[in-house]
């Protein structure tokens, strides 16, 4: 069965200002990597086109208020925080957005497609039920989650590897068993939430997992993490589908992060959370683009890689060029790692009580 | 005077269009010498055929060596050194031993070189192309910038396909040119081109016979809504119009998909030559009995129920019975698929629609036309059509280049949007007309596709890119009567 690649050429259009990390250049040099490897014709990927999420499906995750305010701010322009600009026109390019995530997750779920990747902008994951941040408006990850489940689908993990915590979605699904919120970012680094001692609240109790890491972390920490605390929380878990909150400003080009990750890392991380999700859950995954800056030099490489690895392509000549070689031993810090194991054992510590796995 | 010649598997069809259509169907064993002859007056002369291509499917099959310059991303086996990145930077150079080794040692009849984002800088490809003069000669080297659309696989496939029909092409061109300087191929598309740029992309060509008899059967017809049937020797070609254009599609070539768009068809094949052994069977044998042939055909089928075509008393050595049941399963099976076209209107072209047609649009429940002069609508097809060009351009200011159809010049100023555009359609303009274009035809420029964006490095606005698709479409010339 096919990968579903969801895009609208409007996402290609959504600028805060035109000086913004968030701008139109962000998406355009990984469109015309995709279209140079032919993925939008390729016989294991399908493309989706999105229309804007229904009012109901968005009105799971945030208040009337706020929604009414993006509406009414769209219209002449407004100012959420100094990240986050609301220029005129953006309710219907976050509505697209959010859309794009539905459309992932109903291609997964209709059977339309084995996964689905959205490569959406502007990005979600830091918005809140209230209120927008961070580049982020509407949170199309947990507007698809709560779409998926008033469908029937009872589980829900969600991994978020953005270098930024994922405050938006942790804080929707802090008190919720049904949802199991894991992520991997940058730490300490905006917007500041995302210790190993936030493992959620209430009936969410032990639902939350956090695992910060410092500046200079790199593929081999990555797939640490993913292998002794994601995959065994995932089979614990038993999620229905798995969703990606797939940022990827862990790069090592990306400028506003500190992080090592390679595109060739990206896509064996893909690799192994489809793997976990074929193991898991029939394959259902869905992943949805959040940040990523380094627009010319990471993006085309690494989004290519994620599509690879979801599409079960051959991925070993996805790479960076060969003059990047230097700027790799730049960005890695070697002492990262035994920060990161600290983390994780820190971390597991915490949810032992919980999970049967970190006893 | 606008003159088409549609060269088809067994005869040259030619159509002089001033105010009047004359027509005369010449034998291709005559050569393009005496077909030619025909077409003594002067005017312009647009040619069709499908010949290239048939010598290419018919012939020896061509051993085509294909060297890849994939660079970072999916994996190509047999790829070599070498990277040019999305923005036409040369991030990789090519290993000049490894080049001279692999041109060496696995030596094909033909050489295909595509190297990835080769549109946007297409210096790695030329430089194999031109180490490959050592192996190759030029007619049998192919390479894909010109191509123009970022597409690597599409292009590496319409490569190889380009890399079999060129030589065919460059000969046909060189015939043909050696008795009559100025002429145009026609298009798979239905435009037409000066003879460079069909031995630069040969798979233009494509379906060029298909879209001679749909532009033909609009312009003789004027319905614009309709399904063409085209009856011709070996084919039946089936053609939706709409709005008086024929719908398309992207060419599949030997199960991998190219680069290249041309007329959709349904082709059924059979045709007024298609044998008859019992009953219709899916091939041609030669000529009909009425037209000196061995065997009974379609053709004869219809003389032997009443028809005058050709020697039409040859024809008597079919009987009636496998006849009648010869034309039956015919038109049943061109029913058929016109019903399941949906389609409401038929326009019937070719010699023999006259004959078939109403009976086809019968079974089929559609109305039909067949308008004067269908017998030859391919060639007047080809006669009306007018110069056809698209344009990819990719401006970006932070390396000073811009890129038209994969050649790059330098960028002195980008301007705004607007003057973006503006330079876009004044240049596909320009060349239209330079490849012989009239003036009026280029007036209508259709802009496919247009994105814009800044480079913004260290929160500065460092440069501007914008990417842009401009055409001037097939359709109908302004000189057409």
């Amino acid at each position: 069965m096919k990968t579903a690649l969801v895009f609208h050429p409007k996402y290609l259009l959504h600028e805060q200002s035109r000086d913004h990390p968030e701008r139109k250049e962000r998406l355009s040099y990984t469109l015309d990597q995709l279209r140079e490897e032919g993925l939008f014709d390729h016989p294991s990927v399908e493309v989706f086109t999105p229309s804007e999420a229904p009012m109901e499906a968005v009105g799971r995750v945030h208040i009337p208020e706020y929604l009414r305010f993006l509406e009414q701010a769209s219209r002449r322009g407004g100012f959420i925080d100094f990240d986050t600009n609301v220029p005129p026109g953006l309710f219907s390019h976050a509505l697209l957005a959010a859309g794009g995530a539905l459309r992932a997750a109903d291609a997964v779920l209709s059977g339309e497609a084995r996964n689905a990747f959205a490569l959406v902008r502007p990005p979600g994951h830091h918005a809140r039920p209230g209120t927008g941040a961070g580049f982020c408006y509407l949170n199309n990850v947990a507007i698809m989650v709560r779409h998926v489940q008033a469908r029937g689908v009872k589980k829900v993990l969600i991994l978020d590897w953005d270098a930024h915590h994922g405050d938006g979605t942790q804080q929707i699904f802090y008190e919720d068993p049904t949802v199991l919120f894991t992520s991997v970012h940058q730490w300490p680094f905006y917007p500041g939430s995302g210790a190993v001692e936030e493992t959620g609240s209430g009936k969410g109790a032990g639902f939350t997992a956090n695992m910060p890491v410092p500046a200079g972390t790199g593929d081999e920490s990555y797939h640490f993490l993913f292998d002794t605390v994601i995959a065994p929380l995932a089979e614990e878990f038993s999620p229905d589908l798995i969703a990606i909150s797939a940022g990827q400003d862990n790069h090592f080009t990306d400028p506003l992060t500190g992080l090592a990750l390679t595109a060739r890392g990206y896509a064996d991380l893909m690799k192994k959370a489809v793997d976990l999700a074929e193991n898991l859950c029939g394959g259902r995954l869905v992943a949805v683009l959040e940040g990523g800056y380094s627009v010319e030099g990471g993006l085309p490489y690494t989004n290519l890689g994620i599509i690879a690895a979801m599409a079960g392509l051959d991925l070993r000549n996805i790479r960076e060029p060969e003059g990047y070689g230097e700027w790799l031993t730049r960005a890695g810090d070697p002492s990262a790692h035994a920060v990161v194991k600290e983390h994780a054992a820190a971390l597991r510590a915490n949810l032992a009580p919980f999970w049967q796995c970190f006893r | 005077m606008l003159i088409g010649m549609d060269a088809g598997g067994t005869n040259t069809d030619l159509a002089m269009v001033d105010r009047e259509v004359t027509s005369v169907k010449v034998p291709n064993t005559l050569g393009i010498r005496e077909v030619l002859s025909h077409a003594r007056a002067p005017g312009r002369l647009a040619v069709s055929t499908s010949t290239p291509l048939n010598r290419v499917l018919t012939g020896d099959p061509a051993r085509v060596q294909t060297i890849l310059i994939p660079g970072p991303g999916l994996f190509w086996p047999g790829g070599i050194r070498g990277a040019v990145n999305h923005r036409g930077d040369i991030v990789e150079h090519l290993d000049s031993t490894e080049v001279g080794g692999v041109l060496a040692s696995s030596r094909g009849d033909v050489l295909a070189i595509t190297g990835k984002f080769s549109v946007r800088n297409p210096s790695l490809e030329q430089e194999v192309a031109a180490r490959a003069l050592d192996h190759y000669a030029e007619e049998r080297i192919a390479v894909s910038h010109h191509l123009a659309t970022l597409d690597f696989p599409g292009r590496a496939a319409t490569t190889r396909l380009n890399a079999r029909m060129k030589e065919a092409v460059c000969l046909l061109a060189g015939e043909i040119g050696a008795e009559r300087k100025d002429f145009f191929f026609f298009r798979g598309d239905g435009g037409l081109i000066p003879p460079a740029y069909a031995i630069r992309d040969p798979s233009v060509l494509y379906h060029s016979s298909t879209a001679a008899a749909a532009l033909g059967a609009f312009y003789l017809s004027k319905v614009e809504e309709c399904l063409v049937v085209d009856i011709g020797g070996t084919t039946t070609d089936l053609v939706r119009l709409s709005g008086g254009k024929p719908a398309m599609e992207t060419i599949v070539a030997d199960g991998e998909r190219t680069v290249t768009r041309a007329v959709a068809a349904i082709t059924l094949p059979y045709g007024g030559d298609s044998v008859i052994e019992e009953t219709i069977q899916p091939r041609r044998m030669g000529n009909a009995l009425a037209f000196g042939g061995i065997r009974p055909t379609l053709t004869d089928a219809l003389n032997v129920t009443g028809c005058e075509i050709g020697n039409a008393g040859a024809s008597g050595l079919l009987d009636r019975t496998s006849a009648e049941r010869a034309l039956e399963e015919y038109i049943s099976l061109v029913s058929r698929a016109v019903a399941a076209s949906g389609a409401r209107m038929v326009v019937g072209t070719g010699y023999l629609a006259q004959f078939l047609v109403p009976r086809i649009a019968r079974h089929s429940g559609a109305s039909f036309t067949i308008p004067p002069h269908a017998e030859c609508a391919n060639a007047v097809g080809v006669a009306v059509s007018r110069v056809t060009l698209t344009l990819h351009a990719r401006f970006d200011s932070g390396r000073g280049a811009v890129v038209f159809n994969g050649e790059p010049q330098e960028l002195r100023t980008l301007g705004d949007d607007e003057a973006v555009l503006d330079r876009c359609r004044a240049e596909v303009k320009q060349r239209a007309i330079a490849a012989g274009a009239d003036p009026r035809d280029v007036e209508d420029v259709r802009v496919l596709h247009f994105h814009a964006y800044d480079v913004v490095r260290s929160s500065f606005r460092s440069a501007r890119i914008a990417d842009v698709v401009v055409q001037i479409a097939p359709g109908i010339t302004a000189e057409a009567p």
